[in-house]
């Protein structure tokens, strides 16, 4: 949880590699307190409470490919999990991006999408509409899942977005067969505690600051609210 | 352990109390049971029937600040303020919330403001008669064994004196003078018992509470939560009142030269509509046929696995204070209608959620 005194607290995850010295957030500005954390500057203090909850298994993914399917800022938290791969490129097989964002000014990392290609990553950038700027993929982040290569036996997929890309993005993963102990999707929900008391993140019998907010397909597929 | 206390033990007992401590017990408001501050026993009206607001309040207050931040130094304190306090006159169905409470607080990582409030609180429970709405009955909540210090059941010329803790006992010796209980006590106690089972206008349609959490993990799709958040306000009384909604939102308060500050809870309500909102506008309950649904099932199902409980202790105070008249018993019972009309053919862990 990251706040700031008179304006509160929201759940933000982090977008680095885990590192106990330093980590990097990076935050939107949507509401009152992420348009004060843009405010700040060198030397301004920001509260920090956790980390709370439950990640990626990294060590489980090793030996695997791994397929990231990132939507929007959904990208942020998935760097953490690039990086983690990347810093360790020889223990993963294949690792595929497929980023989709609504316009071309919403690419985030520009730069870092460029390096992680060199070091190994096969990145689709895709944007929803045509834009006279743009020369790539068009249509939502599903259209790149068809011609996606995936040996769904040794592939890991992992899926950070809005939560109406959820339902889409599955859907079409319904053809890699991947299976759904191997599908990892991280859920968003407001938040006010992150320690399983204030009922906020609550899904059913669930606390996602607590049990999540990484899931496994398998593990949510039948939790209605959930996807 | 049981003790008899006569009348005059039972006003020395409540004078004692009032007098030492900090001491909230039943009072009429507006013509109403409620809990409120007492210092003189004159002001003490034991209620029969339910308070309308429960007593959660004194454990888990309205509002409670957590926390004092000094913005300019960067520095901030925990707060954890707890009086010694007395509970009085609570029923049977408050104590089995507070021992659901205890559960939640101390789950995980221990809630220190809670538990240092409760460990604070004295607790002295009444005998009750069941109004339309109560249904503790059904619920195996009408009689409750632990959680209390005293417990006092009024019988011929005074009170059976039950203590369950050490605190109790020596209360009880200190303010009451407490002697042996005759034995005709016990059995008026026991015959008073079984009338009350007689009482209940409201109950649920099932011999096993304990299959509640089943049979409403079928009723996800089941017509009422349209039919009845058709009607639901979304006003979120019916969290405020009852004994074991604990949900809560944390909000900051800055001092006018935003120096100083603090971080409060605030009782909040899974009816309310942007309960489960997060920025960008995505409501994962949109509506509130969905709200009411999982405060249904929250009571009965979603955290009875975990707690080892349910949630509803029968007291009836959601359906007593709801103005569109959405009755707790009466829309589980249309569930359990449903439910015989198709019996449950799953075994228990096979359960889905
Ligand atoms: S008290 Fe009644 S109207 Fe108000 S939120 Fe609860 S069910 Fe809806
Ligand atoms: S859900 Fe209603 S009847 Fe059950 S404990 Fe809460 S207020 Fe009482
Ligand atoms: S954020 Fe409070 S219960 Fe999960």
């Amino acid at each position: 949880m990251v706040g700031l005194p008179g304006y509160g607290e929201a759940p933000i995850s982090i977008s680095s590699q885990p590192s106990p010295d330093m980590v990097d957030l990076c935050i939107k500005a949507a509401g009152d307190l992420t348009n004060a954390l843009h405010r700040l500057r060198k030397g301004d203090i920001l509260w920090v409470r956790g980390p709370f909850g439950r990640g990626f298994p990294v060590e489980e993914m090793k030996g695997k490919d791994l397929l990231f399917i990132a939507g929007g800022i959904g990208l942020i938290p998935m760097r953490s999990l690039i990086k983690s791969a990347l810093s360790q490129r020889k223990s993963f097989g294949r690792l595929t991006l497929l980023y989709g964002v609504k316009e071309p000014g919403e690419v985030l990392f520009k730069k870092e999408l460029k390096e992680w290609e060199k070091r190994g990553v096969e990145v689709n950038v895709t944007i929803d509409r045509p834009h006279p700027q743009w020369r790539g993929n068009v249509g939502v982040v599903t259209t790149l899942i068809g011609p996606c290569k995936v040996d769904e036996l040794k592939t890991s997929a992992v899926i950070i977005g809005p939560h109406v890309m959820y339902k889409y993005v599955i859907l079409s993963l319904g053809s890699k067969k991947i299976r759904g102990e191997d599908i990892f999707l991280s859920l968003e929900r407001r938040m006010r505690c992150g320690m399983g008391k204030c009922g906020h993140c609550q899904i059913q019998s669930v606390y996602v600051c607590q049990e999540g907010p990484v899931f496994r397909l398998s593990e949510i597929r039948h939790l209605r609210e959930a996807i | 352990m049981m003790d008899f206390i006569t009348k005059k033990g039972f006003r020395n007992l409540a004078q004692g109390l009032i007098k030492d401590y900090v001491f909230y017990g039943p009072v009429t408001k507006d013509g109403f049971p409620a809990f409120s501050r007492i210092e003189e026993f004159s002001q003490l009206k034991l209620s029969q029937t339910p308070s309308h607001i429960s007593a959660k309040g004194f454990l888990f207050p309205p509002k409670e600040t957590l926390l004092r931040f000094d913005i300019e130094k960067g520095m901030a304190e925990g707060v954890a303020d707890a009086e010694k306090q007395v509970l009085f006159g609570l029923h049977s169905c408050d104590v089995h919330a507070i021992n659901l409470m205890d559960r939640v607080f101390s789950y995980g990582k221990p809630d220190v403001n809670y538990l240092k409030r409760r460990e604070n609180t004295i607790i002295v429970g009444t005998e009750c008669v069941p109004d339309e709405y109560c249904f503790c009955a059904s619920i195996g909540t009408m009689t409750v064994d632990e959680g209390f210090d005293i417990f006092l059941h009024g019988v011929k010329g005074g009170f059976i004196a039950r203590a369950g803790s050490g605190r109790g006992r020596s209360l009880l010796k200190k303010y009451a003078s407490p002697s042996k209980t005759k034995r005709a006590a016990l059995k008026e106690l026991e015959r008073l018992t079984e009338k009350k089972k007689t009482l209940f206008k409201a109950r649920l349609d099932i011999d096993d509470p304990s299959l509640l959490p089943l049979v409403y993990s079928f009723a996800d799709g089941h017509p009422v939560w349209e039919k009845i958040g058709a009607v639901c306000y979304g006003c979120g009384s019916c969290n405020n009142v009852c004994p074991t909604c604990y949900c809560f939102d944390v909000r900051d308060e800055v001092s006018m030269d935003l120096k100083k500050g603090t971080r409060s809870r605030v009782w909040d309500g899974c009816t309310l509509e942007d309960f489960a909102k997060v920025t960008g506008g995505m409501n994962f309950r949109k509506t509130r046929a969905d709200r009411l649904r999982h405060r249904f099932n929250r009571k009965f199902r979603y955290l009875a696995d975990r707690f080892k409980g349910l949630f509803c202790v029968g007291c009836g105070r959601c359906s007593r204070t709801c103005l569109v008249k959405i009755n707790i018993s009466e829309v589980t019972n249309e569930i359990l209608r449903a439910s015989k009309e198709r019996p449950l053919a799953v075994p228990a862990g096979k359960s889905k959620g």
